[in-house]
């Protein structure tokens, strides 16, 4: 039986789907890539609406998404010939491009092509921090590692990132 | 307190997990000692600072509608004919019904479905659970309620008291398993009412 606390999977795609599809674009700075996960997270949530237990939602799908895209990357790593590209793939989104925020896209591509030098963990950190917006709990679920881990990861990761940024604060 | 000396290395994670509300007080009341006594740790603050929101910047992308569902209500409106949905999830299907037609359409059709399948004829039990050839004239019977899966009846043992006082107690487990049984063997055969017909005297 449906409970409040254990959305249909239908929902869950609807309520988290841009939210997946952002984390792989950050992560991977590739749409298809994103779209690959989007699919293979909302697979595995059908699979496990079944079985889960009310408890921390954002922590169990996060958890699932995580794994879904280390798959992917596991998977990748065993047909190289798809390496994870980097780079700008903006021009491949839906986004606008008037005068006025391109600026911002450049500033963003900037923060893109830093983040994919990140080490995965760092990258991982604050992607779930700054992109997806969950609490260091979240994460710690998401990311099975303690909440000591995942300030230190977000923390070391933002130094990296500022590091590598050459615009002026 | 008056003694910190700010450290990067040391401080810089607590200027961090500030600037994301992730601290106990005591941890934000070292944060404003340092910020108050350093401006090497003012310095190290609007850094992280401008990193953070550099990051919270980043454009965020639609995904691509063609990897989501169409939004419509598909199994849910079973569940929602059969008063299985919960309060949250029953006011965002009727929502969604007063707005879809589709849905609206999808919804009559499972209604007669369902309707045309509860008015199959149904079974006199004996007190032994014995399942007689001859089905129950329709008028003889008084209680319909709720329909369920084979998958479902499986795990349903239930127990009901047929009329009052010293009238013995109906178990439905036995034709529960039966049924189950029947159900495997007769795909078409998958339903049981969740409360028991009483012939009327």
């Amino acid at each position: 039986m449906t409970d409040e606390s254990t959305p249909t999977w239908e929902d869950v795609a609807h309520r988290y789907g841009r939210k997946i599809y952002n984390f792989a674009y950050r992560l991977t700075g590739n749409p298809d890539d994103a779209a690959d996960l989007v699919q293979e997270t909302l697979l595995r949530v059908r699979k496990g609406l079944s079985s889960y237990q009310p408890g921390s939602f954002e922590g169990w799908l996060w958890r699932i998404t995580r794994n879904a895209f280390l798959d992917g990357i596991r998977r990748k790593k065993r047909r190289p010939e798809s390496a994870l590209p980097e780079g700008d793939h903006h021009s491949l989104g839906s986004s606008p491009s008037p005068d006025e925020v391109l600026s911002s896209i450049r500033l963003s591509d900037d923060v893109q092509s830093a983040l994919l030098k990140l080490p995965y963990e760092f990258r991982e950190a604050v992607v779930l921090c700054d992109v997806v917006g969950l609490s260091y709990d979240e994460i710690a679920e998401a990311t099975d590692v303690p909440v000591g881990t995942v300030r230190s990861r977000i923390h070391r990761g933002r130094k990296l990132l500022r590091g590598m940024l050459t615009w002026p604060i | 307190m008056a003694d910190l000396i700010f450290d990067p290395e040391e401080h810089g994670e607590l200027f961090s997990a500030y600037l994301d509300g992730q601290l106990t007080p005591s941890e934000v009341a070292i944060v404003c000692e340092l910020l108050d006594g350093s401006e090497e740790a003012i310095e190290e603050f609007r850094y992280l600072r401008s990193t953070r929101r550099a990051l919270r910047l980043l454009p965020e992308f639609e995904v691509p509608a063609a990897l989501l569902p169409d939004g419509h209500l598909g199994d849910r409106l079973s569940a929602y004919l059969d008063g299985e949905l919960v309060s949250l999830e029953h006011r965002r299907v009727t929502k969604h019904l007063v707005d879809c037609a589709d849905c609206r359409a999808e919804l009559q059709e499972l209604d007669r479905a369902r309707i045309a399948v509860r008015s199959l004829p149904g079974v006199e039990t004996t007190m032994t659970g014995e399942i007689p050839a001859t089905p129950v004239p329709r008028r003889r019977r008084r209680i319909i309620a709720g329909a369920i899966g084979a998958s479902a009846a499986a795990a349903l043992l239930v127990g009901l008291a047929v009329g009052g006082g010293d009238e013995p107690v109906f178990v439905l487990d036995d034709l529960n398993a039966r049924h189950v049984a029947r159900a495997s063997a007769e795909p078409g055969f998958a339903f049981l009412p969740s409360t028991i017909e009483v012939a009327a005297p």
